[in-house]
């Protein structure tokens, strides 16, 4: 049976293709469109899944859409509605693009592929991220929690899951809580208010955190009060998210807070101004970490499970997740390498193959590499022609170059197989760069992602020695398998761990398993025999405001106009050329 | 090839003389090139990674850093121009919430364009670029770093004119010229699908405005009299059967 799930029209748009209940692949439209977090019907993705599996739309014998698109414009209409007559401005916008195209999912997605309608399935938003949770994750009963900004109308739903060994699987959402209550959308309007853009910025608000201190938490508190189930409410006298396109939060809000920071100016942290920001996003984090925490808390009471399963874009939140572990009652915590709407592509095709369908239950392979794979020849090619220093060289001396190349400082931008599906590199599109001093922390943030200075790295380590350098809790290493939970380096290693040790003291660790990256691990064993620390700074292989590269040809432009001196798609080698790094592109070009 | 002062530059000048007069939409204009520039860097970067011909590759990629590099140019101008504002007005820039639509080079799709046609819509591209850049820049005669800025971009505008000229005059010798005025009459078809999508707009606005006042009420008050009977807190699901999948309610 072959299941194609599709997610798309809000952000980062994404296809991919379930057969015979196991992913073959999986891809988000921004990595083949280059446009960051790209929202558009995933054709692109939707091609390329079809192409890699060998198959047509005819084959397919359902598509599924992650989400119920009139239920969803119904909450549109009726929020429009309840905020009568402050809305006036945001109707036509709102009824442009709804009825515009959003809509009319079944039509755009039968005339896009010519397939009859009756193959066309809806899940729901919530159903798609909790079976993105839970049906990816090496567990057979587990509770469920999701939470994101908005899906049709549920903001936060909790559950359970059941793989049962008759091969039966059922995915259970017992509550949820409606729109606009959110703790997405709470997370998003400090996003939006500390001068960051949504849906992207709220990890600089997670970053930003650790420098201030919890100081408004209690004028968070007006934001967000609790009911008596156990749930919350937000206070919508200080948003507008719900009545406006313009904005999100309402004058009250700068009133209790402040005037709002523009995406113009720096934060300096030496500045009062600076530190208001900080202490705001530090507020806010604790605030979502205490819900959370609540919640899960209680959740676990409720199901008695060992297993959490954490779904939608909340679940990127590191700190949060590190605290649900430490807190909740929970043994482990399993969030999938693409928890936010991009995995609901996935999340959807696997839950109609289980419910709808019935089909027995499979296990899914527990890694994130479900995109296109890298074609060194390709990279080979191009650095050639542009007279490029090009080696080809077999695994073990590869592993030896670029740890050497590490150990003397060097940046090194690393592609290896199947690029992953979810928003952070693991191990196949990633820049890696020794640990150790500030400088580096600096020189990466500076000249090769040109980003905010007050943004950490995180660290790759091996799951065999990641104890030793980093407070790993029961749990810990799950979490950290895909970079999802934030912890404590040593304070014994902090020094020789600067570049990827937060100013609190953190890192948001990747704890790699060797079968999930024998490449990277292997690198990370020849670094250790050079430094004697087998771990090395992690990030994704792109510069701000880019997608992170898919294809050597994509990894190599990257390479060419930033501060990296050697990229690898093994077994090619490229480094760049002594003159090259001073002569300009534009006298080579001429040359 | 150099800057020319054309009579749509001239008349350009007389329209933009006011909006570049205040200190408030000279920011936001400069801030509104930065991420144009920065979607075009991003787009020639693409054809960069698309290209086989191995002279261009390297070409885009140096055009691309440039437009990059004039984004970051207009981002720092605009806003320091921006911080100089009192504080009052600086939550009025702040960035709309919600994710913006468009990008780059005309929503081109680089994938489905030749290097041909690329060359000929980058070459016209870059020259009405520069011909407005150069009428922007006498505008700004009382703001010396602002007119530097527009001096640096100039200067790179002429390279990426003559090279694309060129680069197209070497791969398409014979059409040369016809692909240029093909290019013309695309880049005039696009600058009327916006001028028509944006009369739509503002149509489709007040059409929709007066519908909000005239047909809504009732149904707002019916919305908000449902919305007082909710009660806040967790909603119990009731359990779907397995036909829900086949609605979109």
């Amino acid at each position: 049976m072959k299941i194609l799930g599709i997610s798309a029209h809000y952000h980062d748009s994404a296809a991919a293709l379930v057969c015979d209940g196991v992913p073959v692949c999986a891809v988000q439209e921004e990595r083949l469109s280059r446009r960051k977090n790209d929202a558009v019907f995933p054709i692109g993705a939707i091609e390329w899944c079809l192409d890699h599996a060998g198959i047509g739309p005819d084959d397919l014998d359902a598509v599924v859409f992650y989400e119920r698109s009139m239920l969803k414009f119904e909450r549109i209409l009726i929020s429009t509605l309840r905020t009568f007559p402050h809305s006036w401005r945001s109707f036509p916008n709102a009824m442009r693009n709804s009825l515009g195209e959003k809509v009319w999912v079944r039509g755009i997605i039968s005339s896009y592929l010519g397939i009859p309608r009756r193959k066309i399935l809806f899940t729901t938003h919530h159903q798609s991220h909790a079976a993105a949770a839970f049906l990816t994750a090496p567990t057979r009963r587990a509770a469920i929690l999701t939470a994101d900004g908005v899906g049709e109308w549920a903001t936060l739903t909790v559950g359970h899951g059941d793989r049962r060994v008759d091969g039966g699987t059922s995915i259970t959402l017992l509550r949820e809580l409606r729109f606009p209550h959110s703790l997405g959308m709470l997370y998003s309007t400090f996003t939006a208010y500390l001068g960051f853009s949504v849906n992207e910025g709220e990890y600089k608000v997670m970053g930003l955190a650790a420098y201030g201190r919890p100081t408004q938490v209690d004028r968070v508190r007006k934001l967000i009060r609790r009911t008596p189930d156990g749930a919350f409410a937000l206070n919508m006298d200080y948003f507008e998210y719900h009545s406006s396109a313009k904005r999100s939060y309402s004058s009250r809000f700068v009133e209790l807070f402040g005037p709002p920071r523009t995406a113009y100016e720096p934060i300096d942290l030496a500045t009062a101004e600076g530190q208001r920001f900080a202490d705001c996003a530090a507020s806010v984090q604790r605030v979502l970490e205490d819900t959370l925490v609540d919640i899960t808390r209680a959740l676990h009471q409720e199901t008695g499970l060992p297993d959490l399963c954490f779904g939608g874009g909340v679940a990127l939140n590191g700190v949060a997740n590190a605290r649900i572990l430490a807190e909740s009652g929970f043994e482990r915590i399993f969030v999938p390498p693409a928890p936010g709407d991009a995995g609901c592509a996935l999340g959807a095709a696997l839950y109609a193959d289980r419910v709808y369908f019935g089909q027995p239950d499979r296990n899914v392979p527990d890694h994130p590499f479900w995109g296109p794979a890298v074609v060194s020849q390709d990279l080979l090619r191009a650095a050639t022609e542009d007279g490029q220093t090009v080696e080809e060289l077999d695994d073990a001396r590869l592993i030896e170059r670029t740890a050497a190349e590490l150990f003397a400082d060097g940046v090194v931008g690393w592609m290896d197989g199947a690029c992953e599906f979810g928003p952070r590199a693991l191990g196949h599109r990633s820049i890696l760069a020794a640990p150790h001093s500030v400088k580096m922390r600096d020189r990466l943030n500076r000249d090769i992602k040109y980003r905010e200075e007050f943004r950490p790295f995180a660290p790759v380590t091996p799951i065999e020695t990641a104890d030793r350098y980093f407070e790993l809790p029961p749990g810990g290493v799950r979490l950290g398998r895909f970079m999802s939970g934030v912890f404590r380096v040593r304070p014994e290693w902090r020094e020789q761990l600067a570049a990827i040790t937060h100013v609190d003291g953190t890192a948001r660790v990747q704890v790699l398993d060797r079968d999930m990256a024998p490449r990277l691990s292997a690198l990370l064993e020849a670094y250790g025999r050079h430094s004697g620390i087998p771990v090395l700074l992690h990030t994704s292989f792109n510069v701000a405001g880019e997608p992170i590269v898919c294809s050597a040809l994509e990894g190599y432009s990257t390479f060419r106009r930033c501060g990296i001196d050697m990229l690898i798609a093994a077994p090619v080698v490229v480094t760049k050329r002594g003159p090259s790094k001073v002569r300009s592109l534009k006298e080579e070009a001429l040359a | 090839m150099g800057v020319e002062r054309s009579a749509g530059g001239r008349i350009l000048r007389l329209v933009h003389g006011w909006i570049w007069g205040d200190l408030d939409r000279r920011a936001r204009k400069l801030l509104s090139f930065a991420e144009v520039e920065t979607g075009g860097g991003r787009d020639i970067l693409r054809a960069a990674e698309m290209t086989p011909d191995p002279l261009l590759r390297r070409l885009y990629l140096a055009h691309a850093i440039d437009e990059l590099h004039h984004g970051d140019l207009f981002r720092e101008r605009g806003a320091t121009l921006l911080r100089a504002r009192p504080q009052s007005l600086r939550s009025a820039a702040a960035p709309a919430w919600l994710p913006s639509d468009g990008h780059g080079l005309d929503d081109l799709r680089i994938e489905d364009e030749r290097d041909e046609s690329l060359l000929g819509f980058l070459h016209l591209s870059e020259k009405a670029a520069a011909s407005r850049f150069s009428v922007y820049r006498e505008i700004v005669q009382d703001d010396p770093a602002t007119r530097a800025v527009f001096d640096e971009i100039l200067r790179d505008e002429v390279f990426h004119m003559n090279y694309t000229y060129a680069q197209l005059a070497r791969i398409s010798p014979a059409s040369h010229r016809r692909r240029l005025w093909r290019a013309r009459i695309s880049r005039l078809w696009k600058q009327y699908l916006r001028l028509a999508a944006a009369v739509a707009r503002v149509l489709s606005t007040i059409v929709l405005t007066v519908q909000y006042f005239i047909v809504v009420p009732p149904f707002a008050w019916l919305a908000k009299r449902a919305e007082r009977r909710e009660r806040p807190g967790w909603t119990v699901l009731q359990p779907e059967g397995r036909e829900s999948l086949t609605r979109q309610y």
